[in-house]
């Protein structure tokens, strides 16, 4: 495995964790099995006591799944990774593992609706509160690390406020508190940048989107890069775990709490997808970035447009950030707005090629209006912090030609 | 001297003590950068395997942090 390290990131995106198959399979397996028999007794308990490596029961994990897990480690620099049933579990899972009642954390006020539901409503229902900050205000966030404060959740693109945060900075700050620094990448894709490299300790993907690139399948990661220091006396209920497991003490905590309890484990099924999806990532984002751009300059030259946020428009005040951050690549991900929600209803309803869904990182270019879907329960404030007003569309820029896109669009604004 | 390594039985006919560090190396321990250490049911860090040593009649396990990326 680890003479794997040196590849190329384009190489471990088709080789990372890749073992021959039986038959001489070029494809991870699919171990469609729910559990794994072994021949005696004392193999079993060697397994459970952790003497020696096994597969156990697919809840607790699965070789499909242990294909692509070793895949998304190598490819973030991490020291391990767990697949999850969906991006929400693996940001449930991960935050419970660190966080008791009383706990808070420190989060962008720049999130994904199920990511601030999460943490605004369900986790605040079991004692654990959340300051939600502006992450591209430093002093602000800085000023609002608590005694409390046990993690920092931040999105490196704002889904779907559009904002580039300074990680490094953020992770910065994190340090100085002793607290860890949780990335949620979905946007972002560790092509673009890997977590590690801005100083995250640990990373939070929803790979439904990008990942998977066909719009096929439901599933998420965590990955953790073993450089938090779990000693620490903050962190009281890790001692066993980081004296026993030390870079690992947080993996080896999800794996026998959180992740076995809540159990929200991928089907084999869906991580072969995965592991067939993820292949392409480095050629389908750069063409997700370049068709977004375009995309985005034709939009703010409209005269029916009112604004076009993409971080890769020269005048985004997001530009130097990203480009220093994602190196000259800005993702396929805009927003813009029209002049009233009634317009962009319209403009929606009159898009041929763009499908209107809950959903990004598609191969297909895909739209919808936040204020009135993933942001509804949330009142006028709520979704304003969230930074989703009434005349926004959020558009997931796909793969088809750039003319075609450019194109849908054009007629769709001329019928408004 | 006689040990117990992961509940079995270990004999190590050539010394009467040994490190930890040199242990993992004598009864060739897979991954030894990655295994965890009890000695007679206490943890041991990682800064001490060089200054703890192993006598007759000592019980030893070696455990794994399991999947995901290793
Ligand atoms: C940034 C971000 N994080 C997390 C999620 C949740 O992922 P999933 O839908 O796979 O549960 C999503 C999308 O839904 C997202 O866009």
């Amino acid at each position: 495995m680890d003479a794997q390290s040196s590849f190329h990131f384009e190489t471990l995106l088709i080789h990372g964790g890749l073992e021959p198959g039986p038959a001489g399979a070029t494809t991870v397996p699919i171990v469609q099995s729910s559990s794994f028999a072994h021949a005696t007794a004392e193999d079993l308990e060697d397994i459970f006591r952790g003497r020696k490596a096994g597969q156990i029961y697919t809840r607790l994990n699965n070789p499909t799944t242990d294909s692509l897990e070793k895949r998304l480690a190598l490819l973030e620099g991490g020291v391990a990774a767990v697949a999850t049933a969906s991006g929400m579990a693996a940001i449930s899972t991960a935050v419970l593992t660190i966080l008791r009642s009383g706990d808070e954390i420190l989060s962008s006020s720049s999130l994904f609706g199920g990511t601030y539901s999460l943490f605004h409503d369900t986790l605040a229902n079991y004692g654990i509160l959340s300051r939600f900050v502006d992450p591209t205000d430093l002093a602000a966030f800085r000023a609002a690390v608590s005694p409390a404060t046990r993690l920092i959740f931040v999105e490196t693109i704002g889904n779907p406020k559009m904002d580039v945060p300074d990680i490094a900075a953020l992770a910065a700050i994190a340090r100085e508190g002793g607290i860890p620094l949780m990335l949620d990448a979905t946007v972002s894709t560790p092509y673009l940048a890997r977590g590690r490299d801005l100083g995250a300790d640990l990373v939070i993907h929803s790979t439904s989107k990008y990942i998977n690139g066909t719009g096929s399948t439901i599933g998420g990661a965590i990955i953790d890069n073993g450089t938090f220091d779990w000693k620490s006396p903050l962190y009281p209920h890790f001692e066993l775990y980081a004296k026993k497991y030390r870079q690992f003490a947080f993996t080896a905590r999800l794996r026998k709490l959180m992740h076995k309890d809540l159990g929200a484990c991928p089907a084999p099924m869906n991580s072969f997808l995965l592991t067939e999806g993820i292949e392409t990532l480095a050629l389908r984002m750069d063409r997700h970035c370049t068709n977004a751009l375009a995309l985005a300059r034709f939009l703010q030259t409209h005269p029916k447009v009112a604004w076009v946020n993409y971080p890769g428009l020269e005048d985004s005040s997001f530009h130097d950030v990203a480009t220093r951050q994602f190196g000259n690549r800005y993702g396929g991900l805009l927003t813009f707005g029209l002049y009233s929600q009634v317009e962009a209803f319209r403009l929606i309803n009159a898009l041929k090629l763009a499908r209107n869904l809950a959903n990004i990182g598609d191969a297909k270019t895909l739209v919808i209006h936040p204020a009135s879907t993933i942001c509804v329960d949330y009142p006028l404030e709520q979704r304003l912090l969230l930074g989703v007003s009434d005349e926004l569309v959020r558009v997931s820029v796909g793969l088809e030609h750039e003319k075609d896109i450019i194109g849908d669009f054009s007629q769709a604004l001329e019928a408004l | 001297m006689q040990l117990t390594v992961n509940g079995k039985p270990e004999s190590i006919e050539s010394k009467d003590s040994l490190n930890i560090t040199a242990l993992l190396e004598e009864l060739k321990v897979k991954d030894a950068l990655y295994v965890t250490v009890e000695l007679n049911g206490e943890i041991l860090e990682r800064e001490n395997f060089d200054n703890t040593t192993v006598k007759n009649g000592d019980s030893l396990e070696f455990l794994y942090f399991m999947g995901g990326g290793r």
